[in-house]
């Protein structure tokens, strides 16, 4: 994989007191739509901006596009939307692009032409003459969209681009990133929304509390808790279990808390059909049977609930910390 | 592409003045004044106001000519008092939200995720500040040359020299505001930090301008009072003669005793040398008290920025010293000092203090102010190299 992001032990310390980044690891492809998610206070934003040269990182080893982390050169091949962006209100959303792109060095022709295209992409142009101070959430975040890809980036960073974005926003936005991968970009998204990145990202990485917990395809982060599940109508008995975990020889089988869900670590229905004949054979009245992939939630709520610190009020000061 | 950047950020800064209503009255208000300045005019009777006439025995074309009239008008009013104050804290209320409002979260992350070095960035906002002062004295400049010209048939391009002089001025206050502004993130506290400091430099040029006065009172009060020993000495002298050439008893000469209050032969014979003397001897030990503190003020000026100087560098252009010399007699025209008042009173010391101020050096006045102003800005643009956003 080439790698567009390639950092390793990033580690941020604000003020000899918050460890905001604790030696992060992280790699992005090129072409790929890289989601980073993490609670409250992981430390999501404080890396992105280590990444956008907005905070200098206490330790950082690694590159971006080729270049070493906080070389000014290279952000002319990056776009970036800051969370909670506040881009000026006097200004037209086309003179808000126009301005954006002459400050990343997009000579004066290219950015008259592409503010055009973009404020279409992002279905803004009829409102390309009005002042920002008059827009929307979600019109706004379309225009720092937009802005940030004013550059024809290689690399686009978006934080929290669906941030008060509506439904049918969301859904163009989606669209937009999709036709981003389509264009041979890489696009870098750090979001709250897990259904969001679901939908879109080729990998994610799961950050608690400074640290990296899991990183990869969604295959292959889901592929550890998938399996076939057996639910029983009531709780099942040890000599049930045992039964049914001797039926299907050396599948792996976990037992849910309540003691009526069994799940087979294997992909094939036909191996464990043995186990539904164990059961049955016991007397045992089974409710449902069912292939089982965990979501992206089950994911982050068992990163989060594995490393609790990182859900921890005084961790949430990591971010703070970031913007004060 | 340096010069793109920096063009988008002066382009952004016009757009960003040109919303703020302040910007449009400031300069509403500059032509206003213009205005007024035209509506002056001076005559052989006096000096005259749109259609109406007011007499003055001094202020009449037989004394100033029509030019130097409103020239010491631009001078005396327009630059120090209109647009050294009046402009200054308009622009200061419009441009102190600038460091403040850049640095906020979520308008900071874009920018400096931009190709652009902190430093260049920095600088260039800071620049942008000054344009508002820049626009605002080049309009009341070119109003003024017209109204110069016009009225007074003059053209007078030196009048375009307030806008740097008033640019330098402005840039010491702000160098400061933006520093504030900086550290507090606050625009209010920028705000009124500076208009404090602008308060504490006011109050140290007063300090300077007391303190000069009484030096100088002192030092022309012991010249006149060593006048009035010597007067004194040799009128007693005469007497002495007299006495001689009478054949009278000289006190302290011989076996003749001196009286009681008397130290010397002529102090005899003339009792208010006494008095004179003594006088002499307290102003001469005046002297080097207002010395020292007249010292103190100047080294405390050195480290400050000079407004009142730097302003008054426009008027040392404008005016020349034989013009300024003869004004300054005009006031003081046949007065002198009068024993009884305190030596800063004598007329004469308003044109000494004047004489020091404009024997100042241009090196001294800009050089130390542009080197606070450097100091202020190169610690505001440390501060905002290491900071996280």
């Amino acid at each position: 994989m080439e790698a567009v992001i390639d950092v390793s032990g990033v580690e941020k310390m604000y003020r000899r007191k918050v460890h905001a980044l604790r030696g992060v690891d992280l790699q992005v492809g090129a072409g790929e739509i890289f989601g980073l998610l993490g609670p409250n206070g992981a430390g999501k934003s404080t890396l992105v901006k280590v990444l956008m040269t907005v905070i200098k990182p206490t330790k950082c080893t690694g590159s971006m596009l080729g270049e070493k982390i906080g070389d000014k050169s290279t952000l002319t091949q990056v776009g970036y939307l800051p969370e909670h962006h506040n881009f000026p209100k006097y200004l037209t959303s086309r003179q808000v692009l126009r301005h954006f792109g002459a400050m990343s060095g997009v000579d004066r022709q290219t950015r008259n032409k592409r503010a055009e295209e973009l404020l279409e992409v992002v279905n803004m142009s009829e409102w390309a003459t009005h002042k920002l101070g008059t827009y929307s959430k979600g019109m706004r975040q379309r225009i720092g969209i937009a802005q940030a890809l004013m550059n024809d980036p290689k690399l686009v960073v978006l934080d929290e681009p669906t941030d008060g974005v509506d439904p049918i926003g969301r859904r163009d936005i989606r669209e937009i990133l999709i036709r981003l991968k389509d264009e041979g970009r890489t696009v870098f998204l750090n979001s709250h929304l897990l259904s969001e990145l679901e939908m879109v990202c080729d990998r994610v990485a799961i950050m608690v509390h400074g640290l990296m917990r899991q990183q990869g395809t969604i295959d292959e982060l889901t592929k550890e808790r998938s399996g076939f599940v057996i639910s029983a109508q009531s709780q099942l008995d040890s000599d049930a279990i045992s039964a049914a975990q001797k039926a299907v020889g050396g599948i792996d089988c976990k037992v849910s808390e309540a003691q009526s869900d069994l799940r087979f670590d294997t992909q094939s229905a036909d191996r464990v059909q043995p186990a539904i004949d164990a059961l049955r054979s016991r007397g045992v009245i089974i409710e449902s049977i069912g292939f089982h992939r965990p979501s992206l939630e089950d994911l982050f709520i068992k990163a989060v609930n594995e490393h609790p610190d990182g859900a921890r009020p005084g961790a949430q000061g990591a971010e703070k910390g970031a913007r004060s | 592409m340096i010069l793109m950047q920096s063009k988008a950020v002066f382009l952004d800064a016009y757009r960003e003045l040109n919303a703020k209503k302040l910007f449009w009255l400031t300069l509403g208000l500059n032509l206003l004044v213009v205005a007024l300045f035209a509506s002056l005019g001076i005559n052989k009777e006096g000096v005259s106001f749109w259609h109406w006439t007011f007499d003055n025995q001094f202020m009449n074309t037989n004394f100033i000519p029509k030019e130097l009239f409103y020239k010491i008008q631009f001078t005396a009013w327009g630059v120090p008092i209109w647009l050294s104050w009046a402009t200054t804290i308009l622009a200061l209320i419009s441009t102190a939200g600038i460091i403040p409002d850049m640095v906020s979260g979520g308008t900071i992350e874009p920018m400096l995720s931009k190709p652009i070095g902190r430093i260049r960035l920095f600088i260039t906002k800071y620049l942008t500040g000054l344009l508002f002062v820049g626009l605002q004295i080049l309009v009341f400049a070119v109003g003024c040359l017209l109204v110069l010209g016009i009225r007074a048939g003059s053209w007078e391009f030196g009048l375009f020299l307030a806008v740097p002089i008033v640019l330098a001025f402005f840039s010491y206050l702000f160098s400061f505001c933006v520093f504030v502004g900086l550290v507090t993130r606050s625009t209010i506290a920028a705000l009124l930090l500076t208009i404090l400091f602008w308060l504490a430099i006011f109050i140290v040029n007063t300090g300077d301008t007391i303190m000069l006065s009484q030096r100088e009172g002192a030092i022309l009060q012991v010249e006149d009072r060593q006048n009035d020993v010597e007067v004194q000495e040799r009128f007693a002298q005469k007497r002495i003669e007299q006495f001689r050439e009478q054949g009278k008893p000289i006190p302290g000469e011989g076996d003749e005793p001196l009286p009681t209050n008397a130290t010397d032969s002529l102090s005899a014979v003339n009792p208010t040398l006494t008095t004179a003397r003594d006088r002499l001897q307290e102003t001469k030990d005046s002297v080097p008290t207002w010395e020292a503190w007249a010292k103190r003020v100047y080294i405390l000026k050195t480290v400050l920025p000079k407004t009142q100087e730097t302003i008054a560098l426009l008027e040392r252009h404008l005016i020349s010293d034989d013009e300024l010399s003869d004004l300054m007699q005009m006031g003081a025209n046949g007065q002198s000092a009068n024993e009884d008042e305190p030596a800063m009173a004598d007329p004469r010391v308003p044109e000494r203090v004047a004489e020091i101020m404009r024997g100042r050096t241009i090196w001294w006045i800009l050089g130390t102010s542009f080197a606070f102003e450097a100091i202020f800005l190169g610690l505001s643009t440390l501060i905002f190299v290491r900071r996280d956003f």
